[in-house]
């Protein structure tokens, strides 16, 4: 319709001259109705807009030792267990000694934190969770190792090692462990 | 003496400004809006993940293969999920799982639901096939039973992909 109200305005002017070039119009106040594009611009953003999710997943980074038919010796005193039991309790302790009560999230790190500083790099976590406990359990855990880790960077730099060695394994749940956090 | 009201003739609004930023807002949401890939369409269920406070990576787009563990919300059972990232990838072990006649397997599968160890093991070895550089995933519910996560650990470490991610939320309100 815009194109229409040009031309009638147009119309009744004469020409000047045959061979004369068109002298271009000059438009004068020239405006667009914008109020459709506006009606589509938003009708798209709030699709946009509700459709994004803004949260996207994190990801915790797990190593897994190859499968090896070798066996290794490792020294009882050096091996720290935290086993987890079907109803969800958390058991932590050193291969030479045997697990007393089920422990909170804060004890255990703090168990985790000072073997592994009073063992200056040498503590092999091993984590054994029965089949039953739930799978959210066993990733909190591994989020609290995770955390735990620059506790115990700062606890060896205090003992004047700059250096820290992670050794942390899965490993199945056996029916020793069951019976060693049995009662408790 | 009473004031006269002006009476606006004409009225004019300037929309320009109004129109720069929804065009700006618009075209941020158009770029960072992420379309559902064609394994999470033929997903019948929605997982609870583990939260985490750690700030660790993000999931990468391509070059991945993930393994749902997940509760079917009709059957109620357990199984485990597995699919690839990227258009080609995912016709590459849908064709190799028709090959080896996995049960109900076609060329268009985009998430094969696995319910035993030997199948998860033999796609686990396909993808691996398909793509070398693929990055393994967990991504499981939180109230499924620590079992499942143990054999799919044990399928993939047999296969030799001893790093993958467990896919999290991170945990709001610290």
């Amino acid at each position: 319709m815009a194109g229409g109200g040009e031309g009638l305005g147009g119309g009744p002017k004469q020409k000047r001259g045959k061979s004369g070039k068109r002298k271009p119009k000059k438009r004068v106040g020239f405006r667009l109705d914008m109020t459709p594009l506006v009606d589509i611009t938003f009708l798209l953003l709030t699709f946009f807009m509700l459709t994004t999710s803004m949260i996207t997943p994190q990801t915790m980074e797990m190593n897994v030792p190859p499968e090896l038919d070798i066996e290794i010796e490792v020294r009882e005193s050096e091996l720290l267990n935290i086993l987890v039991r079907a109803d969800g309790k958390v058991f932590a302790h050193m291969g030479n000694e045997e697990p007393e009560a089920p422990m909170s999230m804060k004890e255990l790190r703090k168990f985790v934190v000072d073997k592994n500083v009073d063992l200056e790099n040498r503590a092999i976590v091993t984590l054994k969770a029965n089949g039953d406990a739930p799978y959210g359990l066993v990733v909190q855990i591994l989020d609290e190792l995770n955390a735990a880790e620059p506790e115990i960077i700062q606890g060896l730099g205090r003992n004047g090692i700059n250096e820290r060695k992670r050794k942390f394994t899965v490993a199945p749940y056996t029916p020793e462990d069951e019976e060693k956090v049995a009662g408790l | 003496m009473s004031k006269i009201k002006k009476k606006r003739v004409g009225f004019v609004l300037d929309m320009t400004p109004l129109v720069d930023i929804t065009f700006l807002l618009l075209t941020f949401f158009m770029f960072t809006a992420k379309f559902r890939s064609e394994a999470e369409n033929q997903q019948k269920f929605t997982i609870k993940r583990p939260q985490t406070t750690q700030d660790t990576a993000k999931l990468p787009e391509k070059d991945l293969v993930m393994i749902k563990v997940g509760i079917d919300s009709v059957e109620n059972d357990t199984a485990f999920y597995l699919s690839m990232a990227g258009e080609q990838d995912i016709a590459k072990l849908a064709e190799a799982m028709v090959d080896l006649q996995f049960p109900g397997a076609t060329e268009k599968t985009a998430l094969f639901k696995i319910t035993d160890s030997t199948w998860l093991g033999k796609a686990v070895e396909q993808a691996r096939i398909v793509n070398p550089r693929a990055q393994f995933a967990v991504d499981a519910d939180r109230r499924i039973k620590y079992r499942w996560i143990e054999t799919a650990m044990n399928e993939m470490r047999k296969k030799r992909a001893t790093t993958f991610n467990f896919v999290t939320d991170k945990k709001t309100g610290m």
